[in-house]
């Protein structure tokens, strides 16, 4: 179990138009995800998620568990294979090749930033799935520019990756770039 | 904050001294930088060109602007929205560069930025990690040579070049540490 409080106390201390990198363990990676895509959608956030590790539809169902809005989220999925599925299931999910394609999810986030005018903030869930399947120095370049696109747009974010599993260099050069590192 | 205002007032007492790197917690990277340029104009540098490869112009200088720094005797490069490819937005203190991020055209803009600020000043690099993800070591390490061998002449201008802690044992980090005057370790 995280501790709740202090997790929703620190977030709300930094999110506000800033980028946290939220470090946590592989058994407590799920519970970190969903309470905070809860307290964001409490904050009135749009939320944008990039979804490297649950299928979307997977995902969906977990939020209609826990009683999370799911009418101001829009996912990005990059896992469950379905982008040449010509029926897609509802509006707010856009399905990206796989992990690898981080142009098409740049382009992807940069039209969601574009095209919601609202309060919004993106969720990138998780940065050690995406280093499986990229180049370290490829995944900080466009951790680099996503997170550049969201400073100029006033985004906020939520950058989850597991702790201790991840390359020192790689951890340093993305958290360098935040403005918070958070450990639940 | 004090521990490192205490290191820069031992260390800018030696007026060899002209280039400085800034070993810093990535953690509080970015609020160390803030904490630098403070104090650094507390000291009489007014005059800053700034580098800026980690954070558009526009977050930067909202930033500064809230934590009270004046940003009237500023010049920023913009390399961050250069290298992700964001439209360039006119701003009196922003010189933007090709999204190429071509070390020639880096060089001359601050060189020119330099020019333009009268007085005591400093070329604050905000990450040489970061730009080394967009050029080859080599590169980076003709860009650092230079900027030093640029400070060595000037009278009034000092260069701080800023690392992560955790990447510092690269190996051309340990170049430009050959090179550097001074070495600080931040600690927070």
């Amino acid at each position: 179990m995280i501790d709740l409080a202090k997790f929703t106390k620190e977030l709300s201390n930094c999110l506000e138009g800033g980028i946290v990198l939220v470090e946590t363990s592989a058994s407590k990676i799920l519970e970190v995800h969903l309470e905070a895509v809860k307290w964001l959608s409490k904050q009135k956030y749009t939320q944008i998620i990039l979804s490297t590790t649950r299928p979307c539809k997977n995902l969906l169902e977990l939020y209609q568990k826990n009683n999370i809005d799911t009418d101001k989220l829009i996912i990005l999925c990059t896992c469950c294979k379905e982008k040449n599925n010509t029926k897609q299931e509802k509006n707010n999910i856009i399905h990206i090749k796989n992990n690898s394609s981080l142009l098409e999810i740049t382009f992807s986030l940069g039209e969601c930033i574009k095209l919601i005018k609202a309060k919004k903030t993106i969720f990138i869930d998780s940065i050690n799935t995406l280093l499986i399947h990229n180049e370290p120095n490829s995944l900080a370049k466009f951790i680099h520019s996503v997170l550049t696109k969201m400073r100029l747009n006033n985004v906020s974010g939520l950058l989850i990756s597991l702790d201790l599993k991840m390359d020192k260099e790689i951890r340093a050069e993305i958290a360098q770039l935040c403005d918070r590192v958070i450990r639940v | 904050m004090r521990k490192l205002e205490s290191s820069l007032n031992t260390v800018l007492k030696d007026k060899n001294v002209k280039s400085i790197m800034l070993e810093l917690n990535t953690e509080s990277y970015f609020e160390t930088n803030i904490k630098t340029i403070k104090i650094l104009q507390k000291k009489g540098f007014g005059g800053v060109v700034y580098v800026s490869i980690q954070r558009p112009f526009k977050n930067i200088s909202s930033t500064l602007k809230k934590q009270r720094i004046s940003i009237k005797n500023m010049l920023f490069i913009d390399v961050a929205s250069a290298v992700s490819n964001e439209a360039r937005e006119k701003y009196k203190e922003c010189v933007h560069i090709s999204p190429k991020l071509d070390v020639d055209e880096l060089i001359k803009a601050i060189y020119a930025s330099a020019e333009k600020i009268k007085g005591k000043k400093f070329i604050f690099i905000d990450s040489l990690t970061t730009f080394a993800l967009y050029k080859p070591i080599s590169e980076t390490l003709r860009f650092t040579e230079f900027l030093m061998q640029l400070v060595k002449g000037e009278k009034n201008t000092v260069l701080i070049l800023n690392v992560a802690k955790d990447l510092s044992q690269k190996k051309f980090i340990q170049n430009v540490i050959v090179h550097a005057d001074k070495i600080i370790e931040v600690k927070t």
